[in-house]
């Protein structure tokens, strides 16, 4: 793969953040890897403009993956383009990659690091540093794995082109979002006793916060819709209330 | 409250911008989480004169998003522009536990708003760009950052609509409320320590940790009371 220029991988590693940008229900991301890939498949074809026109319309098929692992799809489909593998393969390759890639990074960065981000920045916060700190520390650490798995996803995509699910494989990710999970819990049980301390002064607040908690406890992610339902409720309540009056 | 709480038109310019950001950044462009409640009602309430007021909004709507995987096409909210219109109205209105409340009711409604006219965006992308059997590849190239510029329009009208909207409900409902200031503010404190509470099933169970964490938080409670 070295002979691609390093200004022509750039640009589409730049192009990789408007990857889901005509994100829609019949081609899911296919759009976008197509227009991911244009400055390679110009490149590849820079005269014949009818096997230009096939390549792009083999890559505006149905696609989907985790966004910030589409750079490893990208890379090893360029792979493969430049091989000029038959076409037929490249569309298995794409379709069995697709899973692997978005199961890996919902479970990566959804499910652990950007939580764990939000929730380091929120307890800079509540510890008292400045509003500024809170979110510049969570979109700093956040955005570290995010541009790491947009550029790493392409270079391991290139290098290993259909070889690629081995090195996934090979590539600590999974025990990486269970480290960050272990670090999200932490910081999960110091945001709450955080955020209980100006909220519980009395013994009467004291009650409902820990009431509260053991909803949040027992409850788990349907605590979400019970809580803004709390809310909504006592807005109209306070209405009513002030209109009786 | 005898005047709606807009601000001056080169704020909410700047936060209708700022909106659109928050809008394509969520799916179709960058994904630097900007649009995390946390950053976006934060620098929305700074834009809007009062970023601490902002990041008040951002930690409370925050405790709602943690527990959101957004996997596959899935219906969820859309946080961004919501939170936006949260942390700036709050900027720009008394500072009290009602309003709070009041912001944070309203952006947990219109993140859902926000959600379905992402799935409208979807379905007007299909017939822009997936109908097309051969394309060329300037079309691709033009349609795909059409999509994103209609992403980018979708934000700023849901900023725009949505802080005429909160400011009109604000508008109407602080002098009503009768309620006082001690139950809004205990509602929204218990929220959020539910709602901090209800990530530990999220993160799979680490209650050791979990409890760990607690330690922590009281031992920074202690260094910084």
């Amino acid at each position: 793969m070295n002979h691609l220029p390093r200004s022509l991988q750039a640009r589409v590693i730049l192009r990789s953040f408007l990857v889901q940008g005509s994100w829609n229900y019949e081609t899911l991301l296919g759009t976008g890897f197509a227009f991911t890939m244009l400055p390679v498949l110009r490149y590849l074809y820079p005269e014949d403009g009818a096997a230009l026109r096939a390549a792009v319309a083999r890559h505006t098929t149905v696609f989907n993956c985790h966004p910030y692992l589409a750079t490893v799809a990208l890379g090893a489909v360029t792979r493969l383009e430049t091989e000029a593998v038959d076409p037929s393969m490249v569309e298995r390759f794409k379709s069995a990659l697709r899973s692997s890639l978005g199961s890996l990074g919902d479970q990566l960065v959804w499910g652990a690091w950007r939580p764990a981000s939000a929730l380091l920045g929120v307890v800079l916060v509540l510890t008292g540093l400045a509003w500024w700190v809170g979110v510049l520390v969570f979109l700093v650490v956040y955005n570290l794995l995010h541009l790491g798995l947009r550029i790493w996803g392409w270079r391991v995509g290139t290098h290993s082109g259909l070889e690629v699910g081995r090195a996934l494989r090979d590539l600590p990710l999974q025990p990486l979002a269970r480290r960050t999970a272990d670090v999200g819990a932490v910081l999960g049980g110091a945001a709450l006793v955080l955020a209980a301390a100006p909220a519980a002064p009395d013994p009467d607040g004291l009650a409902v916060v820990a009431l509260a908690a053991a909803l949040g406890f027992l409850l788990g992610s349907r605590t979400r819709k019970l809580f803004a339902g709390v809310v909504g409720a006592v807005w109209i309540l306070a209405i009513f209330s002030g209109w009786i009056r | 409250m005898r005047e709606l709480i807009l601000g001056a038109p080169v704020t909410v310019v700047w936060l209708a911008l700022f909106g659109g950001w928050t809008a394509i950044d969520s799916t179709s462009a960058g994904q630097v989480m900007i649009s995390r409640p946390f950053a976006a009602a934060t620098l929305a309430g700074w834009i809007a004169g009062d970023p601490v007021a902002g990041v008040v909004v951002g930690i409370v709507l925050e405790a709602f998003h943690l527990c959101i995987l957004p996997v596959g096409a899935a219906r969820n909210p859309e946080a961004g522009p919501a939170s936006v219109v949260a942390g700036a109205s709050y900027a720009l209105a008394p500072h009290q536990p009602s309003v709070l409340l009041m912001a944070v009711a309203f952006a947990l409604a219109w993140e859902w708003v926000s959600g379905e006219s992402v799935r409208q965006v979807r379905q007007v992308n299909v017939r822009l760009v997936a109908r097309d059997p051969e394309p060329r590849s300037r079309t691709i190239e033009r349609r795909h950052l059409l999509a994103v510029l209609i992403d980018f329009a979708r934000g700023v009208l849901l900023v725009v609509v949505g802080f005429v909207l909160l400011s009109l409900l604000l508008h109407l409902s602080i002098p009503r409320w009768g309620l006082g200031e001690r139950i809004p503010h205990l509602v929204l404190g218990a929220v959020v320590v539910g709602l901090f509470a209800s990530t530990l099933r999220f993160f799979g169970t680490r209650v050791k940790l979990f409890l760990a964490g607690a330690v922590v938080g009281l031992l920074l409670l202690r260094l910084h009371p």
